[in-house]
């Protein structure tokens, strides 16, 4: 499951409507990234999320069937916000659902590293009356 | 084609999207210079190789060819997660 959206959500709910479908589920490993209050020493108070929406679910959809070609997937959850993003604020969380830990912990440090490099996605970061555009170094 | 720009890309254009439709444009290489030639100031980014190029939402980097119907997205690295 694919969400893009500038909402928060609750990501143990989330979690539970994917997991009540799959009986024969063992593991999950979710990856949760929040808005720090300091980046490059300087103070953030808040950050702007774009998104080029229509790209960023394909792209999505097509890591999601890499990794099910790699590992022994039940199921993946991906949810990424956009807009202004207060400090603390959940950025995304990634889910993998598979019947054995190495499945789900690997697919979703492989799903998270891709979604650095590719997902077309990019940070406004705004300090005490300036803003910086970021890029992701890894 | 619809050309959209993003991030600090679209600060230098002044324009999230539009439309560009010329004859002489038939690859992503003659896209390429046609918008250099309009916002001569993506010139010194074009020429670091920074920016990435989507052509219907898939990333791209040899020439392809482009058709009328086409969406492309010119956007600096991205810095999502």
């Amino acid at each position: 499951m694919i969400k893009i959206q500038k909402e928060d959500f609750n990501s143990e709910e989330e979690i539970n409507k994917i997991k009540i479908l799959y009986p024969n589920l063992g593991a999950i490993t979710s990856f949760t990234g929040y808005v720090r209050n300091k980046n490059n020493n300087k103070k953030v108070e808040s950050i702007h999320l774009e998104v080029y929406e229509a790209m960023a679910y394909k792209q999505f959809e097509k890591i999601i069937n890499k990794a099910n070609l790699k590992w022994d997937l039940i199921d993946c959850l991906i949810i990424h916000r956009y807009g202004k993003l207060n400090v603390n604020s959940k950025i995304v969380l990634v889910s993998c659902f598979s019947e054995h830990r190495k499945d789900s912990f690997e697919s979703c440090n492989f799903i998270m590293d891709y979604l650095k490099k590719d997902a077309p996605f990019w940070k406004n970061e705004f300090y005490n009356k300036k803003n910086k555009w970021l890029a992701n170094s890894n | 084609m619809k050309i959209k720009y993003f991030a600090w890309i679209k600060e230098i254009t002044n324009n999230e999207a539009e439309e560009i439709n010329s004859e002489k444009i038939n690859n992503l290489y003659q896209l390429k210079a046609f918008i250099i030639k309009k916002y001569p100031d993506l010139k010194k980014h074009f020429d670091k190789e920074v920016l990435r190029f989507a052509v219907n939402h898939e990333y791209i980097i040899e020439n392809i060819n482009l058709d009328a119907n086409d969406e492309i997205a010119i956007f600096p690295p991205v810095s999502g997660g």
